[in-house]
């Protein structure tokens, strides 16, 4: 399977006439993409703001963020099963729109507390500390902010903003279809049953990717995987380019991953990078974290097994979304992996940091002596101090700390794009 | 110049042995006995204007007190920097060290520094708080741990940076703090995997937790006559949370009671936990606190009695050491109300 990711840079963003790329810049007509997200019932109006880097602004209630991208080869589809229709992806060529990215902010004007259809409280600064922080803080964003029309409910309008971030990434996309891309890269493997000749003594390696938690209730209707929901899904073999290329999207809550970190995702680039060198690239295993025992164990058991005798991985890397259940599952999956014999490495975030005794600083919830090569991801609770800003765009609902224009202390794990669950940060966090 | 002040034992201050061990804290002008080493290692950047000699039972029985006693010596004499033993592998005089330095920084302002060796129980009781130097067991290692504990107190009077624990020799005081590594976590990670296939060593970047062992209690004799009570981390409350127990990072318990109450009623209570989504729980708060499946039970005979009054804290995000006390707390209530056996439930 090839894929080709042809990359026009965006330099700066403004609302035209017309939507299109010229020297760099993404011009956004407006009215047309308010018509056509204003397409979805679920929606009575749609709001849409630019926030460029450098500017004081703060973005509030931040859900999903989405980079541009559309399919360009013939017979192809974008994001199918939710903006297209259900053809594979992941081969052929997509115009990507680097720099840029679509910033849904939910923008209903109350929360039901203790529901993980509750807005978030997460923002994005465009200057200062937080942007330096934040992957998106450095985009330039096109932000949604769409009003739920009467009669829609919680899961509904969730539902409805992320396919609207997706029909808008798709929209936008399609304007650099016809430019030179500035970069293009290619990714291609043979069938994962293949192997090349001098790659037979390479170790292979899988990658064990959780795309969903079941702490919260899975939303009906919100597209993960080919444009469906996948709470019940079983531990599933697919292609790494079929990642990149559109067919998986983050789920909400999105707990330090979003969709464009998906569409970028850093594992597959990294194992790709070293495919042919020093490892063999056997594939993606899409799993989920459960939330009872029970079938944190099916899940775990189905993984190893899968990535044992079907797969016949030598090593795996293991990731992880959201938290403690999402932990434990990661975590057990690659004991088991262990104890079958397949070399493990996980990267995770330290959602139990314990700050307060060096003796039980205990910064995973699971103490298991086969896994024993962990990557530190940062932990989420370091604070930074945000100046004020000039311009808010979004609504100020679920903050309930002062008035979000002035100087505020948020946690990093509130501000989008500082933490990344599969690794595209720096970030790592040291004892001391 | 700065101005030292520097804190030593009966012993070290020459006055005596055991037999000295009570006495209180006295101040002597310049340096004394290893004073003479925090000196030599000053050179001309310092002088050792004070030192105070104070007795290990003294110390050791009166923390608080020969704290404030050695603030009150030391305080006319406004140094800029305590240097507090070093105390070796000697336990009153750890403590004392470890205490003495945690008054200078928050009672006198000035930064301070002690030496200890890694089984010295003053290590653990007071590293959160104060840099304290690793040293050899005994004073043999002296003139080396004197060395280190002024180049390191130094860089605390000049503010400078202070790397990493293993860097500078000084016992983790176990904050996590995030740093930009080299290359991203994605790199990292396949990295760590390549050296493990290849046999080759590699540094895990998180350490495995030490856990307690929890061992379990007898088995109640006879359920039939048993008081049961209900115990759980989903952080069920009464409307207005009269705890205050947080929704995150919880620090308390409450109890609350439910003599004569059949079933728990939706309206009377609420869930103060950002982890799970509790619209369930808040529908019928009897599926996580399952008081009325319990009344069936107590009907039935099955169970001896419910206990009046059922405890909930939250379990998100939750620090060990906080926990285990909330724990402690909860534990000892029931057992002080004659409760023998208790179901858990969590979220």
């Amino acid at each position: 399977m090839r894929l080709e990711l042809n990359t026009v840079i965006i330099r700066d963003i403004q609302f035209a006439d017309k939507t299109m790329v010229s020297n760099g810049v993404l011009h956004v007509n407006r009215s047309e993409l308010e018509g056509l997200l204003l397409e979805d019932p679920r929606f009575s109006r749609v709001d849409i703001e630019l926030a460029r880097p450098g500017e004081k602004c703060r973005i509030l209630q931040v859900g999903d963020v989405i980079e541009p991208r559309a399919k360009t080869s013939p017979g192809d589809e974008d994001f199918p099963g939710v903006v297209g229709g259900q053809v594979p992806v992941g081969r052929g060529s997509t115009c990507v729109l680097g720099g840029a990215a679509v910033v849904l902010s939910d923008y209903r004007e109350k929360r039901e507390v203790g529901k993980s259809t509750d807005p978030s409280g997460e923002i994005i600064d465009m200057s200062g500390p937080g942007a330096e922080a934040s992957i998106y803080g450095k985009t330039y964003n096109i932000v949604l902010l769409p009003t739920p029309s009467d009669g829609t409910n919680p899961q509904e309008y969730q539902a409805a903003l992320k396919i609207a971030g997706l029909r808008t990434a798709a929209y936008l996309a399609k304007a650099g279809t016809g430019i030179t891309p500035d970069a293009t890269e290619v990714f291609e493997l043979p069938p994962l049953t293949e192997v090349k000749a001098g790659f037979e003594r390479l170790p292979r390696v899988v990658y064990i990717f959780q795309i969903l938690s079941l702490q919260f209730d899975a939303i009906p209707g919100e597209p993960v995987l080919y444009g469906r929901n996948v709470p019940g899904i079983v531990p599933a073999l697919i292609h790494p380019n079929e990642v990149l290329d559109g067919a998986l999207t983050s789920p909400s809550p999105t707990l330090n991953l979003q969709t464009y970190q998906i569409q970028n995702q850093p594992i597959i680039k990294e194992l790709y990078k070293r495919h042919g060198k020093d490892l063999c690239f056997t594939g993606v295993i899409v799993t989920t974290a459960p939330n009872n025992m029970t079938e944190i164990e099916r899940v775990s058991n189905m993984t190893a097994t899968l990535a044992k005798y079907t797969v016949g991985a030598d090593g795996a890397v293991l990731t992880k979304t959201g938290g403690g259940a999402p932990e434990l599952t990661m975590a057990m999956t690659a004991q088991l992996c262990e104890r079958l014999g397949i070399k493990t490495a996980i990267a995770m975030l330290h959602m139990a940091a314990d700050v307060s005794d060096p003796r039980y600083g205990a910064t995973t919830i699971f103490s298991m002596p086969e896994v024993d090569a962990i990557v530190s991801m940062g932990v989420p609770f370091m604070r930074l101090t945000l100046p004020p800003v000039e311009r808010i765009i979004g609504r100020a609902g679920a903050s309930a700390e002062g008035p979000v224009s002035g100087e505020i202390v948020r946690a990093i794990n509130n501000i989008r794009g500082t933490l990344c669950q599969l690794g595209s940060s720096r970030l790592k966090a040291v004892r001391y | 110049m700065i101005r030292v002040a520097h804190y030593v034992n009966q012993f070290f201050g020459g006055i005596g042995g055991e037999d000295k061990a009570d006495m209180p804290p006295r101040l002597v002008e310049g340096m004394v006995g290893p004073g003479k080493a925090v000196q030599a290692a000053l050179g001309d950047q310092g002088e050792v204007v004070a030192t105070v000699i104070c007795g290990d039972n003294y110390f050791a029985e009166h923390v608080e007190r020969a704290s404030e006693e050695v603030r009150e010596l030391l305080r006319p004499y406004k140094p800029d920097l305590l240097v507090a033993g070093p105390a070796f592998n000697a336990g009153r005089y750890g403590i004392a060290c470890g205490a003495t330095c945690r008054m200078a920084q928050n009672n006198l302002g000035i930064p301070a520094i002690t030496g200890m060796y890694e089984g010295n129980p003053g290590v653990d009781l007071y590293r959160r708080d104060v840099y304290i130097i690793q040293t050899k067991d005994s004073a043999r290692g002296m003139v080396d741990a004197v060395n280190k504990m002024v180049t390191f107190a130094g860089k605390l009077l000049r503010k400078e940076n202070i790397g990493r624990p293993a860097e500078e020799g000084y016992f983790a005081r176990g904050q996590l703090i995030n740093e930009t590594a080299d290359r991203i976590g994605a790199e990292r990670v396949v990295e760590m995997l390549l050296a493990k296939l290849r046999g080759e060593p590699f540094e895990s970047e998180v350490a495995r937790p030490v856990y307690d062992r929890v061992k379990p209690a007898l088995r109640i004799k006879d359920i039939h006559s048993a008081t049961i009570a209900l115990v759980t981390d989903g952080g069920l409350v009464p409307k207005g949370n009269p705890d205050k127990i947080e929704m995150i990072t919880a620090t308390r318990f409450g109890r609350y009671d439910i003599k004569n109450i059949d079933t728990l009623n939706p309206e009377a209570y609420e869930v103060s936990h950002g982890g799970y989504d509790s619209t369930l729980v808040r529908q019928d708060p009897n599926r996580l606190v399952p008081v009325d499946a319990m009344r069936d039970l107590e009907r039935e005979g099955v169970i001896g009695k419910l206990h009046d009054t059922f405890y909930s804290t939250t379990g998100l995000a939750s620090i060990v050491v906080i926990m285990k006390k909330v724990g402690q707390g909860i534990a000892e209530s029931l057992k002080a109300e004659g409760v023998s056996g208790v179901i858990l439930t969590s979220t």
